[in-house]
């Protein structure tokens, strides 16, 4: 999965700049989906909350997208390996505007059954697996 | 590829070290109340998939991505962990949702995210656009 962060890298930039940044940015997302790399991927809204506590008794407005480090945008990428999809990252139009990609391998498990192998791992029925290794599509 | 509607969120799960220092019985009961939450969503048609994601991986910056950083840092309270896809009625059922996530009471952190119809730069650019073309005929 890839994370884009930092979603006010536009501020800056002309309209020209803007408009044929957007045209890199169509033209790279349209790319991979005819290469069929793409799973899932869509924008983030601005609005949104943040849940905390027991029960979610906390329940804030955020995050802030402001920040640098505020998820504006998200990615499911197929690829072959974590360089694979590093690579795919490095060609993101927007990078050179200062965004970043957080690069992440999806899991078909909780990584706390790897963590405490004490666990007893409940089964689950085959189409309830499937869910957790196909993309929201 | 999805169809994006109004009613559809992303749920962030942010922290990834809120499972430390927990008892076996303690781990094991949040595990399976996690697992039985996500397939009770999904049988409601509430949740449409999910993911929990590797701690380790890529941060890629700079220009050309010049910099591929190991990432991101492994134990953080801020770390995105995992996600569920949701659709909803609104966006009360999405938080009403996301306060019956098991891991909350042991410092797990949701996020709600409304999944947005057309892009915030490509919004902007065109409103942008509009303004200018409304300069220009004034």
């Amino acid at each position: 999965m890839l994370l884009f962060r930092g979603p006010h890298w536009d501020r800056e930039l002309s309209t020209d700049e803007l408009q044929q940044t957007m045209d890199k940015v169509m033209a790279w997302f349209e790319g991979l989906n005819e290469r069929g790399r793409i799973k899932a991927a869509q924008p983030l809204g601005g609005q949104g909350r943040v849940i905390t506590g027991t029960d979610g008794r906390f329940v804030v407005d955020g995050p802030f997208t402001e920040t640098k480090e505020a998820v504006g945008g998200y990615l499911l990428l197929q690829a072959d390996s974590l360089d694979e999809a590093v690579e795919i990252a490095r060609s993101m139009p927007t990078l050179r505007y200062g965004i970043s990609v957080e690069v992440r391998p999806i899991l078909a498990e909780c990584p706390i059954f790897r963590r405490h192998p004490e666990l007893v791992r409940r089964d689950t029925d085959p189409a309830a697996e499937e869910l957790w290794i196909t993309a929201a599509a | 590829m999805s169809t994006t509607t109004k009613t559809d969120y992303l749920l962030l799960f942010r922290g990834n070290v809120w499972d430390r220092g927990l008892s076996p019985a303690q781990l094991q009961k949040v595990v399976s109340d996690w697992m039985a939450w996500f397939e009770r969503l999904k049988a409601e048609g509430k949740c449409l998939g999910g993911h929990p994601l590797e701690d380790e991986g890529k941060v890629v910056s700079g220009k050309q991505g010049r910099a591929v950083a190991d990432g991101p840092f492994a134990e953080s309270k801020e770390a995105i962990g995992g996600y569920f896809y949701l659709q909803v009625a609104d966006e009360g059922e999405a938080i009403e949702i996301a306060r019956q996530c098991p891991g909350l009471e042991y410092g797990a952190v949701v996020e709600v995210r409304p999944v947005a119809d057309v892009c915030s730069v490509k919004q902007r650019a065109q409103e942008y656009s509009k303004s200018e073309l409304a300069g220009a005929t004034a």
